[in-house]
């Protein structure tokens, strides 16, 4: 295999060059790729808002946001300027320092999960060799964030989605890290990178949805339940609740929430992508393509291509899911609270299970299209 | 052994079946996505209001005869007359006449009993105010004339579904002159005054 583009290695070299010691350039090579995350990420999250708002509208055949900027596509900053100016309230009987960590403490691991996802073999910030398992471990941080501001709040409705988020959450990790389990166990690794390299050399046929049709569905469900959204929305059932564990919260620290939730769409989709669609591979295997027009996988503008190619499918896929989600959004009703706990524990869990072990005696039986 | 069996594979349909229906219900969300709004984006678009739109009443003072039919047949006694016996002309002297639309239902019984057609509807209904004094109309504002949305330099008319032509169920864009579906009052009460003439014809045929 070629070894990419490597920017770090370069970046340092050439500060290395510039007469600096290693660690200084080092040192300053590391707030770059931390900050493009940030960027990143909310990016990610103005996209997915307008995606929500727009296709929302299109399915009920409306417009939809259509005076701020082209399309209206500058509406979510105008709604993330607008929080930003509200006052913003603290309860007088409320605890303050639970109230005000609270939406932190939710949205911290979301924007630390970020650090694992791939675009390309060289395109993350991080490729340590627990990734997948640093998703899972902070995903389960946020309950307690949702709780600690539920409970704060000193409000009955607070209270009750603050406890059904964290019922929700602890439930449906469960069947989420055993459809992640079956996975690593094919890829024998818990590196993103390592994952998707499994997946690759033969396009859109070597992607493990193909391997793991049970494990995709598990996934899936599990996943929108771990971002609350709307068929397992229950946490913020406003019919119900007001508002849930967000009703006393307004300005920024409702912004956090707001944005958290986006940002965890985002990510599980593009952690869905990198475990089951194949991450930053093409339909079409593009080492196949260089080679056929007798391109060296080595040129530098092919590698350009490569790169942006990787980011641009890790993309399409992940914002595909996300619209799945959005029109899932608007077809299935909100399930009961005691539906949700039956669904989670007495169909996915075992599902999951008898996947796993199924994924575990395949390996064994046919080793070369299971990852021996 | 054979009951667990059972209970397993039906469980496992069960599963296949709602798989199935929320399928279904995603390919109408979809399909619903591909067609085009419905909206009407107002105040830069505006419906016209049909023939038989019952909007704020219009009201001549002059042709007022102080009867008070109206304020009988409404049905919270609303419109106010005030009026005086003037013993000279021994008529009825009509002061002043309102009617508050803060709490008029627009049931048109009021127009619809006027026996000097006084009182009629307009096409108006944007009719919200700061104060829910100022929906008292007194004889002249409720004297005034509505502006109509087709005269409106700032707005473009839309037309109802029923003023549309036949399939057509978007009021955007319509051809130049495109006309709507059935035929139009104008041309039937037309072909009946004809069928009157020729029956009064034959009558008087018959009668020489």
């Amino acid at each position: 295999m070629n070894s990419g583009i490597d920017l770090q290695g370069t970046f340092i070299e050439s500060l290395q060059d510039l007469g600096l010691t290693p660690g200084l350039a080092k040192l300053l090579w590391m707030p770059l790729p931390m900050g493009l995350m940030l960027i990143g990420a909310t990016i990610g999250v103005l996209i997915a808002v307008w995606l929500e708002r727009k296709i929302s509208a299109a399915v009920q055949q409306r417009i939809g946001p259509e005076y701020a900027g082209p399309l209206g596509v500058l509406q979510p900053v105008a709604d993330g300027i607008k929080l930003v100016f509200k006052e913003d309230v603290i309860p007088a009987k409320s605890d303050p320092w639970l109230f005000t960590i609270g939406p932190a403490i939710v949205v911290i691991p979301v924007f630390l999960s970020y650090l694992i996802v791939p675009f390309g073999e060289k395109i993350s910030i991080t490729d340590i060799n627990v990734g997948i398992f640093l998703w899972i471990a902070l995903s389960s941080i946020a309950p307690i964030g949702l709780l600690m501001s539920g409970y704060a709040s000193n409000n009955k409705y607070s209270l009750l989605g603050g406890l059904r988020a964290a019922a929700q959450s602890i439930s449906y990790e469960i069947p989420l890290a055993l459809a992640v389990l079956a996975v690593v166990m094919m890829s024998n690794s818990l590196s993103t990178i390592d994952i998707v390299e499994q997946q690759s050399g033969y396009g859109i046929l070597g992607w493990n949805i193909w391997r793991q049709p049970v494990g995709f569905i598990i996934f899936w469900i599990a996943a929108l339940a771990e971002c609350e959204r709307l068929p397992f929305d229950l946490p913020e059932a406003e019919e119900e609740l007001v508002a849930g564990y967000q009703t006393e919260y307004s300005g920024m620290k409702f912004a956090l929430f707001y944005l958290g939730s986006y940002v965890n769409l985002v990510l599980s989709a593009l952690v869905f992508a990198v475990l089951y669609l194949g991450g930053w591979e093409s339909i079409i295997p593009i080492e196949n393509l260089g080679a056929l027009f007798g391109i060296s996988e080595n040129a530098p503008w092919l590698q350009v291509i490569d790169g942006a190619l990787g980011i641009t499918m890790t993309l399409i896929k992940a914002y595909f899911l996300v619209f799945t989600a959005i029109l899932l959004r608007w077809t299935v009703p909100r399930v009961r609270i005691d539906q949700l706990l039956n669904l989670g524990w007495k169909f996915m869990l075992p599902v999951a299970l008898v996947n796993l072990l199924l994924t575990a005696a395949l390996k064994l039986t046919f080793p070369f299209a299971f990852g021996g | 052994m054979f009951n667990v069996l059972k209970q397993v594979t039906d469980y496992a349909k069960e599963s296949l079946q709602a798989a199935k229906y929320i399928g279904q219900g995603l390919s109408v969300t979809f399909d619903h996505m591909q067609r085009r709004p419905v909206t009407v984006q107002y105040p830069y678009e505006k419906v016209i209001p049909s023939e038989r739109y019952r909007g704020r009443i219009h009201y001549e003072f002059d042709k007022c005869i102080a009867c008070e039919v109206c304020v009988r047949v409404c049905p919270i006694n609303l419109p106010v007359v005030d009026w005086e016996f003037d013993k000279k002309s021994k008529k009825k002297k009509l002061n002043h006449y309102s009617i508050d639309f803060g709490v008029c239902i627009f049931c048109g019984n009021c127009v619809e009993y006027c026996p000097t057609n006084c009182l009629s509807m307009t096409e108006e209904y944007e009719l919200s105010s700061f104060d829910r004094h100022e929906l008292n109309y007194d004889n002249v504002a409720l004297g005034r004339l509505p502006y109509k949305v087709t005269q409106d330099p700032m707005v473009t008319p839309m037309r109802e579904l029923a003023y549309l032509p036949k399939g057509v169920l978007d009021p955007h864009d319509l051809p130049a002159g495109a006309q709507r579906a059935g035929r139009h009052p104008e041309d039937i009460a037309e072909e009946l005054r004809a069928a009157q003439a020729k029956e009064e014809e034959s009558k008087e045929e018959k009668v020489n």
